[in-house]
């Protein structure tokens, strides 16, 4: 009896074992680097070398050479050209990129910050939610580290948004995201008489002209044609041309959004929209085909435009909106708990320099941060879908003209719950007063701590 | 008597990984949500204890009745239809005389294969309101003059999600109810025969009471699946006046979006009582059947 008795025990430890192997493997496999390259560091187990102190890459030629390794996390795949960038100038350092993408980022992030372990120690942030990590205690106060001398050519709206409340740098980006009206040359020579982006742009320099402008396109083209893609990137426009949502812990409405209503069911009646989606199937569709004369466009969008056998190529033209906007935008800060904050910081310095940002600008067409990139390339930059145009000139003018708001954690979750109840409103011919109310009792709901009248 | 007890022993030893399991994935975050449940935490800053202040929030939320609300019709949409059909395809499909029957199998099994996101984002498309493929064969047809909005409309709204999930089921069900007719023993239907019984008859009196056992277990697993609705719905949206917004739909986007962590778990919490209050009816439902 005895001796039998150890099988159905050894067996059962060796399923529990196996149970809690398991779990401690799927950290271990997140802990590990994805990259072979770090093969040559003896260190493996540790992924954070501090800078000073790393025995390897004594080959490594300029004096006072960076060393040492940095994590960074990103849900946006072109964070892999900048660290090879950096790598190149600084071959003592290596870069190791986890990109997550999409909505999982977030909150992966958030989790991540809260447990304490297996952190970055840069980390990106989307302009959608950085409102609510800005004033944690999880990014690096960079002011202190000398920070605002990275920014003080800067845009002033795109060094606004890295700040906290209390004014402190705390994320920096490596550009700035200026929307303007793209459109196809041929179709606006055909509906609005020219292809110039000045004329286009003073043909709709208000939402009267352009609502006017609307009408005769539709007109002139059967109805198969509308002026712009949909009465809803009012909101985009607007968002950025009003006082802030919340205001000393009360919700505020800016009253320039009942006339933005307004003018968005003038748009709707009037068929100036083809009431397509902001970047669904058929907006883009319209967008390249030119069922839609004017398209309001961030300028990073261009992977929008189909450009298969550089068909795009000089076909388009960007004309000014009636006011400034940006669409998004990403962010970057240093985890306040990093052992590697000076290489952190080394990085960030280089995103912030013209150096980096003449030549994403020239690789990617990202719009720089630097006001100074943008003053100093305004004549020669040229985009291949733009042809000729110089189009650094309009965004230029529209973004030194936003004002430097730093975010805070209600903006944008606000605006959502405002796009919702107002574009339904549009839609349904509501009135402004029950557009209002229903909006106030979703921000009431989701937010309770703030004060709705 | 002693060695059985012994023996019995070791049997806890084998179901003790299952069990050291639970209690580390899956107790520890069911307690840890009820004590977020007692607080007011953004995840950013640490809890700070609250009392009942989320769920006295939560018992006066009438966005929350209404996803419970939204929910049930989205569910009783669903479910219907894809029981009838299931049940009825089953029939057609366990008959000899139908040629090709693997191939239909798997073909109506299909759609429970696709990832529910994957299905929302289909039928976002195919219904879009300027763009859709089924507006634009309605209005070539000529059923309609102008584009219909289907989005906007509640009860399209909701028709659309219930049709989804229908679409996404049905198969899965098909499948079950086979299974359960092929466990019929042929004795009963030859004798049925024998005796000079119809089909209808037979399917009356002899299938669907020697089905009801797979039947319950289909209404059961459906219940609890139904209020889960979560990704299909999503990818559609909360619909017109929140109309398709379900209630873990609410939960992702109270804990998830706006971070308010602490109320979201007062949700899950709300939600896991809603259940707890269907599976009961159930339960009694099933009760009564039996007897």
């Amino acid at each position: 009896m005895k001796r039998k008795s150890w099988l159905p025990v050894s067996l059962a430890l060796i399923l529990i074992l196996t149970l809690l192997s398991a779990c401690g493997g799927n950290n271990n496999g997140n802990n590990a680097s994805p990259s072979s390259s770090a093969s040559a560091s003896p260190s493996a187990s540790e992924p954070s070398a501090s800078p000073s102190a790393s025995a390897s890459s004594s080959e490594s030629a300029a004096p006072s050479a960076l060393s040492g390794k940095l994590v960074i996390w990103t849900f946006f795949d072109q964070v892999k050209d900048m660290a090879a960038k950096f790598m190149e100038k600084n071959p003592g350092v290596q870069v190791e990129v986890k990109m997550f993408p999409g909505d999982q980022y977030q909150t992966k992030l958030l989790t991540a910050l809260q447990s304490g372990k297996d952190l970055p120690d840069i980390f990106d942030l989307e302009r959608g939610y950085i409102g609510k990590f800005i004033d944690s205690k999880f990014l690096t106060d960079l002011s202190a580290m000398g920070g605002e001398d990275l920014v003080k050519d800067y845009v002033p709206y795109v060094q606004g948004l890295g700040r906290s409340a209390d004014g402190k740098l705390k994320a920096i980006s490596d550009h700035s995201s200026p929307g303007g009206f793209w459109y196809l040359k041929e179709t606006a020579k055909k509906y609005l008489g020219t292809d110039d982006a000045t004329e286009i742009g003073a043909m709709v320099s208000d939402w009267d002209k352009l609502v006017e402008t609307g009408k005769k396109v539709y007109d002139q083209s059967g109805g198969k044609v509308h002026l712009i893609e949909n009465a809803g990137d009012l909101f985009d426009i607007m968002a950025y041309n009003t006082e802030p949502w919340v205001k000393d812990g009360a919700l505020n409405i800016d009253p320039k959004w009942k006339d933005t209503y307004a003018v968005q069911q003038k748009i709707r009646e009037n068929n100036v929209d083809a009431k397509l989606e902001f970047m669904s199937a058929g907006w883009g569709t319209a967008l390249n085909s030119g069922t839609v004369v004017l398209t309001s466009m961030p300028a990073w969008a261009g992977f929008m435009i189909d450009n298969k056998d550089d068909k795009a190529v000089g076909k388009f033209g960007v004309a000014s909106t009636p006011l400034g906007f940006y669409t998004g935008g990403t962010y970057r800060g240093i985890y306040d708990k990093s052992p590697n904050k000076e290489l952190a910081y080394e990085f960030i310095k280089y995103i912030a320099s013209s150096e980096w940002q003449t030549y994403n600008l020239g690789k990617t067409g990202n719009m720089p941060g630097l006001a100074t990139v943008y003053q100093d390339n305004m004549d020669s930059f040229k985009s291949s879908f733009f042809g000729d145009q110089n189009i650094l000139k309009p965004y230029y003018d529209t973004v030194t003209k936003l004002p430097a708001l730093s975010a805070d954690k209600y903006g944008e979750e606000i605006l959502s719950l405002w796009r919702k109840s107002a574009g339904q409103g549009i839609t349904n011919k509501t009135d402004y007063d029950k557009v209002v109310a229903s909006f106030k009792k979703e921000v009431k709901n989701a937010f309770p701590e703030l004060k709705v009248d | 008597m002693n060695t059985k007890i012994n023996k019995s022993y070791y049997g806890y030893i084998f179901i003790a990984p299952f069990f050291i399991g639970f209690l580390l994935i899956g107790l520890a975050p069911i307690l840890y949500t009820f004590y977020l449940s007692l607080t007011k935490w953004d995840g950013f800053s640490d809890p700070v204890y609250v009392g009942a202040a989320n769920y006295t929030r939560l018992i006066h939320d009438s966005f929350f009745f209404q996803t419970i609300g939204s929910t049930l019709i989205i569910w009783v949409m669903a479910i219907i239809p894809q029981i009838l059909l299931a049940l009825g395809l089953a029939l057609i499909l366990n008959e000899r005389f139908i040629r090709g029957k693997h191939f239909f199998r798997a073909v109506f099994y299909f759609p429970h294969i696709v990832t529910p996101v994957t299905l929302g984002v289909l039928f976002s498309l195919m219904f879009d309101w300027q763009t859709g493929s089924i507006n634009k064969v309605l209005m070539n047809i000529g059923l309609v003059d102008d584009p219909v909005n289907w989005f906007n409309n509640p009860w399209w709204s909701r028709i659309i999600v219930a049709g989804v999930i229908c679409w996404q089921y049905f198969g899965f069900n098909l499948i079950i109810f086979i299974a359960g007719l092929q466990g019929i023993s042929k004795e009963v239907y030859e004798a049925a025969e024998v005796d000079g019984a119809t089909k209808p008859v037979i399917i009356r009196h002899i299938i669907l009471p020697l089905l009801r056992p797979v039947m319950l277990f289909t209404f059961i697993t459906s219940v609890i699946g139904g209020l889960q609705l979560f990704d299909a719905p999503l990818m559609l949206g909360d619909g017109p006046g929140n109309s398709t917004r379900t209630m873990i739909m609410y939960l992702y986007e109270t804990a998830f979006k706006n971070f308010d962590y602490s109320y979201g778990s007062a949700i899950a919490y709300g939600i896991f009582i809603v259940v707890m209050f269907f599976t009961a009816i159930t339960t009694l439902a099933t009760r009564t059947k039996k007897e």
